[in-house]
């Protein structure tokens, strides 16, 4: 998604969330990502406005009232951390680690196929399609992108082809790079 | 144990929420060359960047980074040299393994320091001499030879020597071995 992403050209206004709007996006948090439960307010303080960054094709970025982007989505879809906040708080997504030969292409935003996920060096979180995930990597402590299944664990485990996750957010890409809003 | 699919038994992940003994947020090191979590470095086109900044702004991230590669633990198998806090510095005193796994052949520099052992006693530590294809207990003798002194091979490119001899060492390494440069050597003065 934020392949080409160059902040300055996407971003089209920024304004700070109402509060029923936030409200929604708190309970939206929750209902996704449950383990969030006991950081909430350290991670959407009740008394800061959120930032809402609208961009181009449809793009949001939710961001904190000293500018550090936490969430994005498309339309009015899932929320997914930014990778960012999931290094502070890694334990908001499943896992699925993919194995060291997977690692490159992962950086260059390829989607996570099947084969990745199911080898020796890999493991997976049993989760349904359309799950956000987080995506780690064999050998490394700290998450290399967000993802979204395109088939369950299962699926993964008996096609074992074609792609398992989509690669929605990964390190260095458009979003990676994006600082801090004003 | 064979599932029907020839496969062998799958372990799955359990997200288990918060870890115990955890302090969140987790306060990640980013690198200032390639913006990655410093172990992704290895992976960015410009590592030799990276393994600079890191040097120079996070040197103990650095030392770890090269632990790490070394791998196999060979952090514990390092000699006993006094106190914990000793220990805990030579294990990670380095860069070596990585520069090793990376360029095999070419000299990384010799660096070297004093520290102290006890209250009077000081040490010099010289890293980097098997770079230059130096066999470390022939120097480690010519040391003691040269100085009348203690010394010992402390790590896989690491020699004490007892007392601190840095300047000398100016001088007697180029001579000992013409593969070595003045230029390459590097006084990092005391390290405690
Ligand atoms: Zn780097």
């Amino acid at each position: 998604m934020f392949k080409k992403f160059i902040p300055k050209e996407m971003v089209t206004n920024i304004n700070n969330a109402k509060s029923s709007v936030q409200k929604g996006i708190r309970h939206q948090v929750l209902d996704q990502m449950p383990f969030a439960e006991d950081y909430i307010d350290q991670i959407l303080p009740k008394k800061e406005a959120l930032k809402i960054v609208k961009c181009q094709d449809h793009i949001e970025i939710l961001a904190a009232q000293n500018g550090e982007l936490l969430f994005f989505r498309h339309r009015d879809g899932d929320l997914y951390p930014t990778l960012k906040l999931l290094h502070k708080y890694p334990f908001i997504l499943p896992h699925m680690q993919v194995d060291k030969g997977a690692i490159g292409f992962v950086l260059s935003g390829a989607n996570i196929m099947c084969p990745g996920l199911t080898s020796p060096g890999a493991r997976m979180t049993r989760v349904d399609k359309d799950t956000v995930v987080a995506i780690m990597a064999e050998g490394k402590d700290t998450a290399i992108a967000i993802g979204l299944t395109k088939l369950s664990t299962d699926d993964i485990i008996s096609k074992n082809k074609g792609v398992g996750v989509e690669n929605i957010h990964f390190l260095n890409d458009g979003l990676w790079q994006m600082k801090a809003v004003k | 144990m064979a599932t029907a699919d020839g496969g062998a038994e799958r372990a799955f992940l359990v997200n288990e929420g918060p870890k115990k003994g955890v302090s969140y947020p987790i306060k990640l090191a980013y690198c200032g060359e390639c913006t990655m979590p410093i172990e992704y470095c290895e992976y960015y086109v410009n590592y030799e960047k990276c393994k600079e900044w890191l040097q120079k702004n996070l040197p103990r991230e650095f030392e770890k980074l090269s632990v790490t590669k070394e791998g196999e633990g060979d952090v514990e198998k390092k000699d006993d040299g006094g106190s914990g806090e000793e220990k805990k510095k030579r294990q990670t005193r380095g860069g070596k393994g990585l520069m090793k796994a990376k360029k095999k052949v070419e000299p990384q520099g010799i660096r070297m320091w004093t520290a102290s052992r006890g209250k009077k006693k000081k040490v010099t530590i010289v890293v980097g001499l098997a770079s230059y294809e130096i066999d470390l207990k022939d120097a480690s003798k010519f040391f003691a030879s040269k100085f009348s002194c203690g010394s010992s091979v402390s790590g896989d490119d690491e020699i004490v020597i007892q007392g601190d001899v840095k300047d000398d060492l100016f001088d007697y390494l180029p001579e000992k071995w013409s593969q070595i440069e003045e230029d390459d050597i590097e006084d990092m003065g005391e390290k405690k």
